[in-house]
């Protein structure tokens, strides 16, 4: 993967406006078929599952090298994931859905037709920080702006930046109907959700 | 023999069975080391052997039960056990044959032991219920008991002097009074031909590389597995003794560079979530540094330590 372009360049996707959205793909340090791929997905996510506060990462918040290919990330309406530990944890505290908020999620996108391998597994798993940056650095203040406009409860039990069972990500797949279906896939071994 | 079901810790190493050079079957005949293996070693093996009287049913198996060949490997590999090629050292000892007489004779003997004991305990009983009754019928049994023992001894001289061929009652029956033996099929051969030496180079029972090393991945890792083709995975995989607990993965072992269908993923994972299990696949990163395997290190924070291999668990994402 060339490194002509300074990697340290993601894009803050408004959720409201698609126009933005493009503006991700100015950066070309990725083939122009991934980043499709990758507004494809956020596109998805925006339209049909809710999502907001979507981004396209393009390199790596740990590295700051480029990514094996962009990855989105956002906040699900609702929680995707609850660790069984968590969610015990949680009913005996007596906290409903609302009282915890939601977190913030990786999604790799991929298509159907490619072939994966738990090298590629592991370079993206390598690549990624357990709890993706609502933002860039740069942004940084203007986001904490925004945060204290639209308050987003962080989990009361969950350390910032630390998630229970690890490194996660949402691996989405792009069928040839541009069906996109949603896997968790965890890095190492953590139990099944009892549901 | 008698004493099964209980897990006493066998002479290590202990002997496998492979059927015959051409099979990479392995099988373990023992019960008493079979237990022990569960207990102690988190190997189940799978139980084969139909129930004589209910041939047909396929739920309850019994003996022999075969190892996987990466437990068989596990074993050998940890130094409990070693593997004998079950066709050729028969062949070899029943050819000597010397013992098979003996064998006969302490067969007869025991099985007569157990008769007694039966024929005892049921009196015992009788006498429990009759007792307080009737006192002078309490002092004929007990006569009748002493002659019956009488008997008995007398059929156990019998037993050395005849030939062995002759027909035995199944089970003593009640309109005879002597005490027959009872039959005892040994499930081992160890009491005939005795323990099976142990060759120079005991030779490795052979797996697929890349599943194994996720095999004793998750051993190390006091996890169980049995085969997983019921879930169209390699290892149903454990948490406990699969008689306590539920499985929590179907794991899958993958050469690191090994292509995977990503069809083969989302199917896998949405059948694993369907029975509350996670889709595993695990391979051997041959750029990690393996550590030393702690068990403290192992904890449930940091369960990948230790090994160079990493796995991926996946779950429907439920959207």
């Amino acid at each position: 993967m060339p490194l002509s372009q300074p990697s340290h360049s993601p894009t803050q996707a408004d959720p409201t406006s698609t126009a933005k959205v493009a503006e991700g793909c100015g950066t070309a340090t990725h083939p122009a078929y991934l980043q499709a791929l990758a507004r494809e997905v956020q596109h998805n996510l925006l339209h049909q599952h809710n999502w907001t506060s979507l981004r396209i990462h393009t390199s790596s918040p740990l590295s700051h090298e480029p990514l094996p290919r962009p990855l989105v990330s956002g906040l699900p309406p609702h929680r995707i994931y609850v660790h069984p530990d968590e969610q015990i944890e949680e009913l005996k505290q007596g906290l409903k859905e609302e009282d915890v908020g939601v977190e913030r999620e990786w999604v790799l996108p991929t298509r159907l037709k490619e072939k994966w391998s738990l090298r590629r597994f592991g370079e993206v798993f390598d690549g990624i920080s357990e709890e993706p940056a609502a933002s860039t650095p740069d942004e940084t203040q203007e986001e904490e702006e925004e945060e204290a406009a639209m308050p987003v409860q962080t989990h009361v039990n969950v350390k910032h930046g630390k998630r229970r069972g690890g490194k996660r990500l949402l691996l989405a797949t792009v069928g040839d109907d541009s069906t996109v279906v949603y896997y968790i896939v965890h890095d190492g071994i953590v139990k099944p959700r009892q549901n | 023999m008698t004493e099964q079901g209980t897990s006493a810790i066998p002479e290590l190493p202990i002997p496998i069975f492979r059927v015959s050079p051409q099979v990479e079957r392995y099988m373990l005949y023992d019960v008493n080391i079979i237990s022990w293996l569960r207990k102690h070693h988190n190997i189940l093996g799978v139980l084969i052997g139909t129930i004589p009287q209910v041939p047909q049913q396929n739920v309850f198996l019994g003996l022999p039960l075969e190892l996987l060949p990466e437990e068989a490997r596990l074993l050998v590999a940890d130094g409990i056990a070693y593997v004998v090629d079950d066709l050729s050292w028969h062949r070899k000892s029943i050819a000597r044959g010397e013992h098979s007489e003996r064998m006969q004779q302490d067969l007869r003997r025991e099985g007569l032991q157990l008769a007694q004991d039966f024929e005892r305990r049921k009196q015992d009983k009788m006498l429990e219920h009759v007792e307080g009754a009737k006192g002078k019928r309490k002092n004929r049994i007990k006569q009748e008991e002493e002659q019956g023992s009488i008997q008995a001894q007398e059929t156990l001289f019998q037993g050395v002097s005849n030939p062995v061929g002759q027909s035995l009652p199944l089970a003593p029956t009640q309109t005879e009074p002597e005490t027959q033996p009872w039959i005892i099929v040994p499930t081992t051969a160890e009491s005939l031909l005795g323990r099976p030496a142990k060759g120079p180079a005991s030779q490795m029972p052979l797996v697929r590389p890349a599943s194994y090393a996720l095999f004793e991945h998750l051993h190390r890792r006091s996890y169980f597995m049995i085969p997983g083709l019921r879930f169209g995975c390699q290892y149903s995989v454990y948490p406990g003794d699969p008689l306590r607990f539920h499985s929590h993965f179907l794991a899958s072992g993958l050469d690191w560079d090994e292509d995977m269908d990503l069809l083969d993923l989302i199917g896998g994972g949405r059948l694993s979530t369907g029975v509350k299990k996670g889709w595993m696949i695990g391979g051997v990163d041959p750029t990690r540094e393996v550590g030393d395997l702690d068990s403290e290190a192992i904890g449930a924070k940091n369960r990948e330590a230790g090994s160079a291999l990493r796995t991926f668990c996946i779950e429907w994402g439920g959207m």
